[in-house]
């Protein structure tokens, strides 16, 4: 067993090279804005910039194939570019695109291969941005009842209906979404994915007034709206994986956003705690010196703990190409429930410093306020807590004979 | 990065499952569970023979010089039994003990008749005053001459009734440092004014022993009197993940055992595990399981490549320990009525959660020490 990831000394090279090459192109002001309601456009567009940049050298999305944009490089170089990102407090994609992520492996797995060499090289490249579009007003938990109608007509689909909680700030340029093909079909046998290019006719969005806007793993959001879709016209051709065949696609869709794909990054915000409570004094002593803090800070510490060793099991589960069956949402999970303990400890140690950002009285520069709200938003996106253990339950066959399998991912 | 075990340690994996499943299938350890020692002459030679009495032994001392996953791995597997008995007290805690504080003569005196079975050690530390750091260790042996004088009651001591040899802590020198003064004494049980007695309750194999005046040589002082306390440290460090992936392997067969139960018990006309109530109880065993497994097997990983791993080993001993007397918690209410009927077998599990809760030190002892060493 080995919990490190190990480097040859080419792929130490590899990082010397990344390193150089995101000094030259992470130009100051780019970093996350303690809360990411505040990226600003001109933050957008210098990400989206360092993306293309990335994507030109096939390391936006390192492990794809290089036929279709990617890097086709190996696991452990995908991580040096993460692991360098990371020093920057970036990710891959350094912006939000939740339908390029999530998308692109779909894509990769149920496109035909024309539609593979249409719709991968501009997100692998970084050249569009995409959102994910699931949820509905009717349809949260229960994705598969989703009622977003396309009806053929011609080559084309006709979509009308509306999708909610959904995208981000500063607009997109897909968008991957799933919608009813067969309204009177069976249910898991009537659903179809769209890739919809967001400039057609009939798209129009309004904005959410939210406590934060909740992620679902990687760059944040920042704000998150409603998108009517009234006699759009989308190309058949833009139909992925087959009419009806939806329910496929969304397994491999969710997984991923299951947390199945793990991570190798830490969460900092108990580091940050930790910090803190040894720098700041109430009552003549640092707040780490007082006993309940210091077990409050303990219990945080194991839960950050447990977090970043599924985060890492399922990494290297999804690297290595390994049979999983509950572990993405196992890590879903505890990410959402010791999330709210967290701040719960926070607010427990802090007392009501836990929940100002003024930079008089908050010496964290306001990110254990933002983190209090995310704690309670992240509680849902890529389904709540209840649903994480429902599949859960599913896979393992708690009560069945037959396990449900998980999707398949790239 | 590679979490995988290697073909050999899989092989070794599957030897040990297999060992239990063919020689201590449940009825076997119902049956030892009665017992006093919570082992039989039979199973004890057969762990012998195997070399799992050998594994934390290094090969110079008769030993199989396994290292600590291996040990981990099948000590993973006897926890699935769970196999009760002086094992790990024994040849893991006890041979640690005196690898670590003994002198080499002592050690090759001793390592190779505990790997061979033939002695057994019981670390005879804790008392009244309960706790697992250095300074609640007050006993005092007294200097005679060339003698110690053993005067004092050790408590909660674990395997002592099936020990013989014990290997009792206490202080030959005073001095306001708790880490200072300690030394090992290895007795022989049988010596005069050595008394061991197994408590009652709902415990397996915890003792209480008395020493009455007991004399013994300089020379049964491991080590350098009074100089006991790094080589303990570092004795503890080592064994205390081996608990942690036994504890894992019996959260594991808990988890396994409320799954099959799920399925085949039937009410209001469906399997129980339908019901999410009762979905949520196994889930939470689940993620107990992984929890402990990936921390403990990190802090072994961390022990072996000789990473600062003192943090990590207090982290999976909290975790392990919490998760499997819960995961026992979560089993009984997935088990109802049948759990607790002791020949279901579930009772075992439970009982070893909250015997061996406290072993090496409990979840509070640990995250007070994980506080230390994240230097709160």
């Amino acid at each position: 067993m080995d919990f490190e990831l190990k480097y040859t000394p080419e792929q130490e090279a590899f990082r010397k090279e990344v390193r150089a090459f995101l000094e030259a192109n992470i130009p100051p002001g780019l970093e996350e804005p303690v809360d990411p309601a505040n990226l600003s456009y001109e933050q957008y567009l210098m990400r989206r910039e360092l993306g293309r940049k990335l994507g030109e050298r096939g390391w936006l999305f390192p492990t794809f194939p290089k036929e279709y944009g990617g890097g086709g490089l190996p696991m452990e170089l995908a991580v040096i570019i993460e692991e360098e990102l990371d020093r920057y407090g970036l990710s891959l994609p350094p912006y939000y695109n939740t339908g390029g992520t999530l998308g692109a492996p779909c894509i990769l797995v149920w496109g035909t291969e024309e539609q593979k060499r249409y719709f991968l090289p501009p997100i692998l490249k970084g050249e569009v941005r995409v959102w994910q579009l699931l949820t509905e007003p009717g349809a949260g938990s229960d994705l598969a009842s989703v009622k977003t109608l396309a009806v053929r007509d011609g080559d084309h689909y006709i979509i009308n209906g509306q999708k909610t909680f959904v995208g981000s700030l500063h607009g997109t340029d897909w968008m991957w979404t799933i919608v009813c093909t067969d309204p009177n079909g069976r249910r898991h046998e009537n659903l179809s994915w769209f890739m919809i290019p967001a400039d057609l006719p009939g798209i129009s969005m309004t904005p959410l007034d939210l406590l934060t806007a909740g992620g679902e793993g990687g760059a944040s959001p920042g704000a998150k709206f409603t998108v009517y879709f009234d006699n759009v016209r989308v190309p058949a051709f833009n139909l992925i994986g087959g009419e009806n065949n939806g329910w496929k696609v969304a397994t491999t869709h969710l997984e991923l956003e299951h947390g199945g794909a793990g991570s190798i990054r830490r969460n900092r915000i108990v580091d940050r705690l930790i910090e803190y409570c040894k720098t700041t004094c109430r009552n003549g002593q640092p707040l780490s010196k007082d006993p309940d803090i210091r077990d409050l800070l303990v219990e945080c510490y194991i839960d950050a703990e447990i977090g970043r060793l599924f985060n890492l099991r399922n990494y290297w589960l999804r690297h290595t190409r390994r049979p999983r069956t509950y572990e993405g949402p196992q890590a879903s999970l505890h990410r959402k429930v010791s999330g709210l303990r967290i701040a719960e400890a926070i607010v427990k140690a802090l007392g009501p410093y836990a929940l100002t950002n003024d930079p008089a009285w908050d010496p964290s520069g306001g990110h254990l306020e933002v983190f209090h709200r995310a704690s309670i938003v992240a509680t849902h996106p890529g389904g709540t807590i209840e649903i994480q253990k429902v599949i859960m339950a599913r896979r393992i066959g708690i009560g069945r004979a037959v396990r449900e399998e998980a999707g398949t991912v790239v | 990065m590679d979490l995988a075990l290697t073909e050999s340690q899989e092989m070794l994996k599957s030897a040990a499952r297999t060992f239990m499943e063919r020689e201590c299938p449940r009825q076997v350890l119902l049956d030892l569970d009665r017992t006093e020692t919570g082992i039989s002459p039979e199973i004890w030679r057969q762990l012998a023979r195997m070399g799992w009495l050998g594994l934390a032994i290094p090969a110079e001392y008769g030993g199989e010089g396994a290292g600590l996953l291996d040990t981990a791995i099948v000590y993973e597997q006897l926890g699935r039994g769970p196999l009760g008995g002086p094992h790990f007290s024994s040849a893991v805690l006890g041979a640690l003990v005196v690898l670590e504080c003994g002198t080499e003569d002592q050690r090759r005196e001793v390592l190779p008749r505990v790997a061979a079975g033939e002695q057994v050690l019981a670390l005879a530390y804790t008392e009244p005053d309960y706790g697992w750091g250095p300074e609640s260790v007050k006993m005092a042996a007294r200097r005679d001459g060339s003698d110690y004088i053993l005067d004092g009651v050790k408590l909660f001591v674990h395997d002592a009734a099936a020990a013989t040899h014990l290997l009792c802590v206490a202080r030959t020198g005073d001095g306001p440092d708790p880490t200072a003064g300690l030394s090992v004494f290895l007795v022989d049980r049988s010596e005069p004014g050595v008394s061991v007695r197994t408590l009652p309750g709902f415990m397996a194999g915890l003792c209480e022993v008395r020493f009455e005046g007991v004399r013994v040589p300089a020379g049964a002082v491991l080590g350098e009197a009074g100089t006991a306390w790094p080589g303990l440290n570092r004795a503890f460090l080592k064994a205390i993940p081996v608990l942690c992936a036994y504890k894992v392997g019996a959260t594991e067969a808990v988890f396994e055992m409320s799954v099959s139960y799920s399925q085949t018990r039937v009410q209001f006309g469906q399997p129980i595990g339908r019901f999410q109530r009762v979905q949520d109880h196994i889930i939470d065993i689940v993620n107990y399981l992984d929890a402990a497994r990936w921390t403990t097997y990190e802090a072994i990983w961390k022990l072996e490549t000789g990473r600062p791993a003192e943090a990590s080993v207090h982290l999976a001993k909290a975790v392990a320990s919490e998760g499997l007397y819960r995961a026992c918690n979560s089993a009984h209410e997935v088990h109802a009525g049948i759990g607790s009927v002791r020949n279901y077998g579930l009772v075992l599990y439970t009982k070893a959660s909250r015997s061996l809760y406290n072993y090496l030190g409990d979840p509070k002892f640990h995250k007070r020490r994980l506080a230390d060493a994240l230097e709160l």
